[in-house]
């Protein structure tokens, strides 16, 4: 009996958690190459965007998809121009790129509100969604799911085990180590960029075309930020993240829920509950790992390559 | 004493013909010409600021110098990168280590090597450990750097080299950071290295280590090549000295006795840390040397005694009060000074002019209200650098502006401006060249007038140099505290920091 009330939470949690999983892996990815950037939320709304117009423009959501993890990129690549090449302050590029995203979006999106495009549909995976409970929990979605449960598996493996993840924490950690061994930081860092801004990309997409199918105007809702956060609450790890990112997930799809449910509790406060609890979760987080955020931060987050000599 | 072109020399692996580097209105370089031939050591002897670490920069690839043309086997070459250089079989083991600490060992040694997507971490071990075998440098592959000694470091930046099969090998300074039985270590390696026909180039400024290690001497001074010695065409080592400076140093150093005081130390049974029942007592007017290899509890020591952690066990007591009442409140004038290792990044804010930087530990004394004296804080750092001769343009300069022996002796000025009665100095005379040395030498003896002075070092010379007594630590404790005269026995001494009593029947 509860099973049946459990388990559908649980799948939406998932489903309403991968667009932040993208997100946060995304900047988890940026930041592990040495590179902050706060402008998750507004390349997160650019590529939702982009997603949108390709595939009603196209017909196909793969298209969009790919879209919208270009124009995120694209957008990430701002970012880079001004910290890589003008040694830029990242904290300020990153609020500057949230605030021209959302805008460019907004700007953009709105002949667009209402309209619907074609979108990734739900189908079960043979076999694995016979599981029970498990198999309703995970294997009942949209291909972008599914996809999104091999990244942090894929990301590990990456960072710890191929040539390209080593050079890219070396440029994390400390860049002139890296030129010290015949890399080139900047190049890395530019790849840490465009492929973290490609993920996040992805999370847009996921708004637009599997979790609605539809465009409104501010879909990202915070989201990109939520990811931020993230990133720091899962110390740069990215099975953490994805504990984070359905726990988000998971009081969302609870306060959906609860609102249609027709409680007393003000819509208002619903609504806040997920953004709250995952402060909360931060901040019980931080507390008991005292410091291991501090030190599982790559050393050189934030901090720009200058021109040796 | 040039070095006559013996009949049957090889030609050089590399050639520097008339190389020049400026930076803006100061000449790094002026027309240098140098051979570095296989299987030999050659040593660039100068002062700090003498252009050593610049002609090594251009050789190894970090920028192109201004003139002149680079040799690698009679062809010119051009590096535009450290990679090019690599690449080219030229490597730098550079003062300054270029490793990623939360990277392991063999990752970092294999950072930027080869090809292929995936890396196998046990291959990589295994690799790496044979690598180091081979040359007799001891190191755990698989034990991440963030962990290892400084020592354990230089050795995981030669293992970078050695893989790259680098046929040049250059050493900036690499017994800076070395304890006596590391550097003996490493003196082995090169000889291994010239063994297996690489060239080194080793940047000192320490003479002895130089005749030790080199074939050939190159002395810079000011950018210029003033002299190249065969090593055995050198036959004391004032006279090399005497080249290198232009002017004659003192190497044994004069010291007047000074009249012991009260106690400023009292150390008892004082364990925790990885101490293990430490006993002293250091009195004003005193040096107490502190040797060891490096890793042996000197940081833990030097920790509890600075107030930057508490005692776990036994009892600390300074200047008569126990170490919670002292560190609850410690005097400004008259407290402990803390000379530290690293004089960048803990003894100084790289980033902060002199005067913010002479305020790091004094600003108590500058501060009659709410906000800083300003005013008097930059005559007391003018003070500083007239009379410590700190060589910089002004009070306005970045620290990290200043040469190494520079800022070590505005430290020093820092810490002595507020008279302190105990001196915490560690390695103080590390990195700095024999003018310098000398000078920071000097001040630490006339600092016993007012004060007792731990001295941590891993240079026997200094120690014996400097102190009145010297206490040998082996894994947390004192094997003995000797006195001068005895501590001259360096065979004694040898055999105590490897832990064996001598006094005692041999295992």
């Amino acid at each position: 009996m509860e099973a049946a009330l459990i388990v559908p939470l649980l799948a939406a949690a998932v489903q309403s958690g991968t667009p932040i999983l993208f997100a946060t892996l995304g900047e988890m990815f940026t930041e592990r190459a040495g590179v902050l950037n706060l402008g998750v939320e507004g390349m997160m709304v650019v590529g939702a965007l982009a997603a949108f117009l390709t595939a009603q423009a196209t017909g196909s959501p793969w298209l969009g998809l790919l879209a919208a993890g270009c124009a995120a990129a694209l957008v990430g690549g701002l970012h880079g121009v001004v910290c890589l090449h003008f040694l830029g302050n990242q904290t300020v590029s990153g609020l500057a790129l949230t605030i021209f995203g959302v805008g460019l979006a907004n700007y953009l999106g709105t002949p667009f509100i209402g309209q619907r495009a074609p979108g990734f549909e739900p189908f079960d995976v043979p076999v694995l969604s016979a599981i029970p409970l498990l198999g309703d929990i995970l294997f009942r979605h949209d291909a972008l799911v599914y996809l999104s449960f091999l990244l942090p598996p894929l990301f590990w493996l990456f960072w710890h085990r191929t040539r390209p993840g080593l050079a890219l924490t070396a440029a994390g950690e400390y860049p002139r180590a890296a030129s010290a061994a015949g890399l080139n930081p900047v190049a890395l860092r530019w790849a840490g960029i465009l492929a973290g801004g490609f993920l996040v990309g992805l999370g847009g997409a996921y708004l637009s075309l599997a979790y609605t199918h539809l465009w409104t105007n501010g879909m990202t809702a915070g989201r990109g930020w939520i990811a931020v956060a993230l990133v720091i609450f899962a110390f740069w790890r990215p099975g953490r993240a994805m504990f984070g990112a359905y726990l988000f997930g998971g009081v969302m799809a609870f306060q959906l829920r609860l609102q249609a449910s027709g409680t007393d509790v003000p819509s208002s406060f619903l609504l806040m509950l997920p953004y709250a609890l995952t402060v909360l979760a931060l901040v019980l987080s931080a507390l008991r790992g005292r410091g291991a955020s501090s030190s599982a931060a790559p050393a050189a987050l934030g901090v720009n390559i200058e021109p040796e000599g | 004493m040039t070095v006559q072109p013996a009949t049957a020399t090889p030609p050089p692996l590399v050639r520097l013909e008339g190389i020049g580097k400026s930076f803006g209105p100061v000449h790094a370089n002026r027309d240098i010409t140098l051979d570095i031939h296989a299987g030999r050591v050659l040593a660039l002897l100068g002062e700090n600021g003498a252009g050593k670490s610049t002609l090594m920069s251009m050789l190894s690839g970090v920028f192109p110098p201004d003139s002149g043309t680079i040799l690698l086997d009679g062809a010119p070459v051009r590096f535009q990168s450290p990679r090019e250089a690599i690449d080219a079989g030229i490597g730098m083991v550079y003062q300054h280590f270029m490793l990623v600490g939360r990277m392991t060992v063999a990752q970092n040694v294999l950072l930027g090597q080869d090809r292929g997507l995936f890396v196998r971490p046990r291959d990589m071990e295994r690799r790496v450990g044979e690598l180091a075998g081979r040359y007799g440098l001891d190191i755990d592959p698989a034990a991440p750097v963030a962990g290892l000694s400084m020592g354990e470091r230089q050795r995981v930046e030669i293992l970078k080299l050695l893989y790259r099969d680098s046929r040049v090998l250059i050493f900036d300074e690499p017994t800076a950071v070395l304890t006596p039985t590391e550097a003996g270590q490493l003196f082995a390696a090169l000889r291994r290295m010239t063994g297996l026909g690489k060239a080194i180039v080793f940047i000192s400024h320490k003479l002895e280590e130089v005749l030790d290690v080199a074939d050939t001497v190159a002395i810079l001074r000011q950018g210029r090549i003033v002299d190249t010695v065969a090593r055995q065409a050198v036959t004391s080592r004032h006279e090399l000295a005497r080249r290198m400076v232009g002017r004659e140093v003192l190497l044994e150093i004069e010291r007047a006795e000074a009249p012991l005081g009260g106690a400023v130390l009292e150390l008892e049974g004082l364990s925790g840390h990885g101490l293990d029942g430490l006993d002293l007592t250091l009195r004003r007017g005193e040096i107490v040397a502190v040797v060891g290899v490096a890793g042996n509890g000197q940081k833990a020591l030097v920790d509890v005694v600075t107030g930057l952690a508490a005692p776990a066990g036994g009892e600390v007591r300074l200047q008569g009060k126990p170490w919670a009442e002292f560190f609850r409140d410690p005097p400004w004038n008259g407290a402990v000074a803390h000379i530290p290792e690293d004089r960048l990044g803990v003894g100084t804010c790289p980033e902060l002019d002199l005067v913010d930087n002479v305020l790091l530990t004094t600003r108590k004394g500058f501060a009659p209200g709410l906000f800083l004296d300003k005013k008097s804080a930059l005559g007391a750092t003018r003070a500083i650098i007239r009379r410590f001769h700190v060589a910089a343009h002004g009070p306005e300069v970045r620290a990290r502006q200043l040469s190494g022996g520079n800022l070590q002796k505005l430290v020093l000025g820092r810490e002595f401006f507020r008279k302190p009665r105990l001196i915490v100095a560690e390695q103080p005379s590390q990195g700095l060249d024999v003018a310098a040395t000398e000078e920071v030498w000097h001040r630490l003896l006339n600092a016993r007038m007012q004060a007792g002075v731990l001295l941590v070092t891993g240079d026997l010379n200094e120690a014996l140099q400097l102190a009145d007594r010297v206490a040998v630590m082996f894994r947390g404790r004192f094997m003995a505290v000797l006195d001068a005269a005895q501590a001259r026995d360096l065979e004694k001494i040898g055999l105590l920091m490897a832990g064996v009593d001598a006094g005692a029947p041999r295992a």
